[in-house]
């Protein structure tokens, strides 16, 4: 599990990694709640969107590698790339589950109206689990890490917009409606009115699941080696 | 591209296709968030596919969740399209027509399925085809390509073996030669020499007179065995330039005239034989492509190349044709390559035939 404790090390070497892991969380934690939109705190929504930023820092890491040829000399290492693809994974999962705990931890203890802490927490932990496999498909697409991290932010505001995130759908005219289905931040948004609205428990699952298969699809399609 | 990666681009343009169109029409027409579930599981599976090397027996996820959806969404009868296609492009098309049976349990009868799922069974079943067709040819083109290089190398070990055969030949015919110099002419030689150093240390006349007259009688068998030797290593069959004389003494088509120059004995016997090729081959192709009435021919020996030059006075041709060389010059081509040199042919002003090779140097 080298490589694994590795990653994590390198996660928080980054003084913006720093900041954006563990301030951001916490700021999330504070924000006010809004009347009637959105269900739960301004705070509990836009951490949506600091996952999916999050997601792209470390998945970069990744791309790191391979833009400074390192994942060259590891194909002649005795390190299979199936192993390094999990445990990178593996340790940008658990630094997002950890934020994740935080921020529901945080807000129990805070006082936010969380409704269902433990159904909120496990959307979370679902849709992180989509938002890194989204961003490793994104980086497997790129050669240039810059141009990656640049048009991913524009996909996030975008996908934030139209998913639900920023604005609430219902002011959409019913094409984009119908199209926002598509994105992961959808059912993201549509999870966190179903926590707020106490939908029954089969609904949370369902939307977990579509996550976890956002997170599959995702996954099968950015596991393609690259090696530059 | 190679053969696998065409046939994927194609594969995956009619998968990409085949999910914008069921895209479309739950997008238009049945806009559930549970049939993009199905949408999602469908392309989670056509994406394993796509990534790993999965048997064909993985398409039976793909209908049984479509099954499943029937009763909820139309739509999961047109994404039974994709495993028509898969199969089909497998070469596996009896099973997509068992998927036709699908349309007897649809609640309404669509024109429109019927010709989708004809189109997905043409589709997989013309990539299947032409990923088979482009196998074969590529076999084809291998195995051709193989036996060119087997014709090549045995090609080459001919010369080889050529060059030898006429290098073991003059050595055996020096050695003769030697040995018939050293047996016959060597004793008498010296026989001669002692007999006349004895003559001179003779007191008696006699002595004198017969010692002489065995020196001349050495020296008579020493220029018989002499003559006899040059005589039997002179060879009867014309070699070397000769060779070429011949063949131009027997060519009455067109005036030929022939310059010579440099040491032509250092020539070598096989490069002759190809010389030789070379000047049929490049008069011939005068008499049956040119309107020339005299050619001249050069063979220059100059420092470690042979050069052989066959010159026309006909009229430049202007389609070249006689550039693109038919086999006879390609094979002649060939061989000067093997043997380090060259065959070069020029239609611009007249035919020209240049053939440049290399001498083997001594020591």
């Amino acid at each position: 599990m080298t490589i694994f404790y590795f990653t994590l090390k390198r996660s928080f070497a980054n003084l913006a990694n720093l900041i954006f892991l563990t301030a951001a969380p916490i700021a999330c934690i504070f924000l006010p709640a809004g009347e009637g939109w959105p269900p739960l705190a301004y705070g509990y929504a836009y951490f949506g969107i600091v996952i999916l930023f999050v997601a792209i820092r470390l998945a970069q890491i990744m791309m790191e590698d391979r833009v400074k040829g390192i994942l060259k000399r590891l194909s002649v290492a005795p390190v299979r790339y199936f192993s390094y693809l999990g445990q990178h994974l593996l340790a940008y999962a658990v630094i997002l589950i950890l934020q994740s705990a935080v921020v529901v931890l945080g807000g129990w203890i805070a006082g936010q109206e969380l409704h269902r802490p433990w159904a909120l927490f496990a959307l979370y932990v679902s849709f992180s689990f989509a938002a890194l496999a989204m961003a490793l498909a994104w980086i497997s697409v790129f050669r240039s890490k810059d141009a990656a991290f640049l048009f991913y932010m524009s996909l996030i505001v975008l996908a934030a917009l139209l998913g639900g995130i920023i604005l609430p759908l219902e002011i959409f005219p019913d094409l984009l409606r119908r199209i926002a289905v598509i994105l992961p931040t959808f059912w993201f948004a549509e999870g966190l009115k179903s926590i707020a609205s106490a939908q029954p428990f089969a609904d949370n699952v369902r939307i977990n699941a579509t996550l976890c298969l956002y997170a599959l699809v995702f996954l099968v399609l950015g596991s393609t080696r690259r090696m530059q | 591209m190679s053969l696998r990666t065409e046939r994927t681009w194609l594969a995956n343009g009619w998968r990409l296709l085949h999910f914008g169109f069921l895209t479309y029409l739950w997008i238009g027409f049945d806009d559930a968030e549970n049939t993009f579930i199905l949408l999602l599981l469908l392309f989670l599976l056509t994406s394993l596919r796509w990534r790993f090397e999965l048997p064909a027996a993985f398409l039976l996820p793909d209908i049984l969740i479509c099954v499943l959806y029937f009763p909820y969404t139309s739509v999961s009868y047109y994404a039974l399209a994709l495993p028509i296609f898969e199969w089909a492009q497998r070469g596996r098309w009896p099973f997509s027509l068992l998927v036709f049976v699908a349309l007897g349990f649809v609640p309404f009868f669509s024109g429109w399925l019927l010709w989708y799922f004809a189109l997905a069974l043409f589709v997989g079943f013309f990539l299947d085809r032409y990923a088979r067709n482009l196998e074969q040819w590529k076999k084809e083109a291998d195995e051709q390509r193989k036996a060119r290089q087997e014709l090549e190398r045995v090609k080459a070990e001919l010369l080889e073996v050529q060059r030898s055969v006429s290098k073991q030949a003059e050595l055996t015919e020096r050695y003769r030669i030697a040995r018939q110099l050293h047996d016959h002419l060597g004793h008498d030689l010296t026989g001669a020499s002692l007999a006349l150093q004895a003559h001179a240390y003779a007191e008696d006349p006699e002595e004198a007179k017969s010692l002489l007259q065995e020196v001349k009688s050495r020296l008579e068998r020493s220029t018989h065995s002499l003559r006899e030797t040059v005589h039997d290593a002179t060879p009867v069959a014309p070699i070397g330039v000769e060779n070429l004389e011949r063949a131009l003494l027997h060519f009455q088509e067109i005036d030929v005239s022939l310059r010579k120059s440099g040491d032509l004995l250092s020539v070598a016997a096989y490069q002759w034989s190809l010389l030789e090729a070379c000047l049929k081959e490049a008069l011939t192709n005068i008499v049956r492509h040119s309107d020339a009435t005299a050619a001249e021919v050069t063979v220059q020996v100059a420092g470690a190349i042979v050069r052989l030059l066959v010159q026309d006075d006909g009229t430049p041709r202007e389609n070249n044709a006689q550039s693109e060389s038919g086999s006879g010059l390609r094979s002649l081509n060939m061989r000067a390559r093997a043997l380090g040199g060259s065959l070069s042919t020029s239609a611009d002003n007249g035919f020209l035939l240049v053939c440049v090779l290399p001498l083997e140097q001594e020591g």
